[in-house]
């Protein structure tokens, strides 16, 4: 994918290299690297949250097309949302990308399992959005202040997509 | 309190007033707004009008006990306060009462930028409650509640 954040995030890091090694002392230079710092393994595991969550809407609506118009509305609007808090928190991830050195590419965006029937599909969308939004708002104490401040926000976000897909027939 | 070692200092203990009176202000103009909006309305519209106008009286009262555990008498609400928009129909007193809770979203952004972990929730815990009745009432989602483009930039740029 042209636009996948960790590729551009390497490479952000990779243009900080020689001034991190001329910093470093003689073998520690090759010595494991360090982790990604607390805040940064957080954004990504919010970045990696939102992934899944848009595989999983894009599965829905594949398994669905033909279904309801309404309902259809419905989950295309919330993975539109879902789409601009991905490119949010991917923003971040970039502006701060020295300090993602060394944690890895993020792994591949994986839907939930889905079962048969859409009012069942539904209630899987339901649950991961609950569990999104309590996951954020438990961090909020955790993260630097634009960061919690953005938390916060999708973490409502996710709150409200709960109650529509409700309306939209999610048991 | 589980105030950061920033929140205890005074400048800190100033932010953190400053930001609770500026919630309050947004929780009081709420509170006068819901009054209008539920004069329009009738049926489930005046009940969902009544528990929020509720809600917000209860917020209120937390943001003030916060200020004056701070040793701060809170600021008190205006005799009045001038509508952002004529309101004479239900459609426009449902459009105030989206903004009215757009506003005091926007407001407990500004608690979840402070040291304190604690207020930092209570902000969070409210945010996601005005989003919600903001949503109710316009029937639809956004993406970022309580945040504009402009503050999204910002953001962005100071991560």
């Amino acid at each position: 994918m042209a636009s996948d954040p960790t590729r551009r995030a390497i490479v952000a890091a990779a243009a900080a290299l020689p001034v991190l090694i001329a910093g470093c002392k003689g073998t520690q230079a090759l010595g494991t690297p360090p982790g990604p710092a607390p805040d940064v393994a957080r954004l990504r595991a919010a970045i990696r949250a939102e992934q899944d969550l848009v595989a999983s809407y894009q599965a829905v609506l594949q398994r669905l097309s033909g279904g309801r118009g309404a309902q259809r509305a419905v989950l295309t609007a919330v993975l539109t949302e879902h789409q601009d808090h991905l490119q949010q928190l991917r923003k971040r991830l970039i502006a701060g990308s020295p300090l993602a050195a060394g944690s890895g590419p993020l792994p591949r965006p994986e839907a939930a399992a889905l079962p048969a029937g859409a009012r069942q599909a539904l209630s899987v969308l339901i649950r991961a959005e609950r569990a999104a939004s309590d996951r954020l708002l438990s961090q909020v104490p955790e993260v630097p202040p634009a960061l919690a401040q953005l938390f916060a926000s999708i973490s409502a976000s996710e709150a409200t997509h709960v109650i529509a897909l409700h309306a939209a027939g999610g048991a | 309190m589980g105030a950061g070692a920033a929140g205890r200092g005074a400048g800190g203990q100033a932010a953190e007033v400053r930001v609770l009176q500026a919630a309050l202000a947004a929780e009081q103009a709420a509170i006068y707004g819901y009054g209008v909006v539920g004069a329009h309305l009738s049926g489930t519209g005046l009940g969902a009008a009544t528990a929020d106008w509720t809600a917000h009286q209860e917020a209120a009262d937390r943001l003030m006990a916060e200020q004056r555990a701070r040793g701060v008498t809170p600021a008190p609400a205006a005799v009045a306060y001038q509508l952002p928009h004529h309101v004479g129909t239900a459609r426009q007193a449902i459009a105030l009462a989206e903004l009215l809770e757009e506003r005091v979203t926007s407001a407990y952004l500004g608690l979840v930028a402070l040291p304190s972990a604690d207020l930092r929730m209570l902000g969070a815990r409210q945010v996601r409650a005005a989003a919600l009745r903001a949503a109710a009432w316009r029937g639809t989602t956004v993406a970022f509640p309580g945040l504009t483009v402009q503050a999204l930039a910002r953001a962005a740029r100071s991560r």
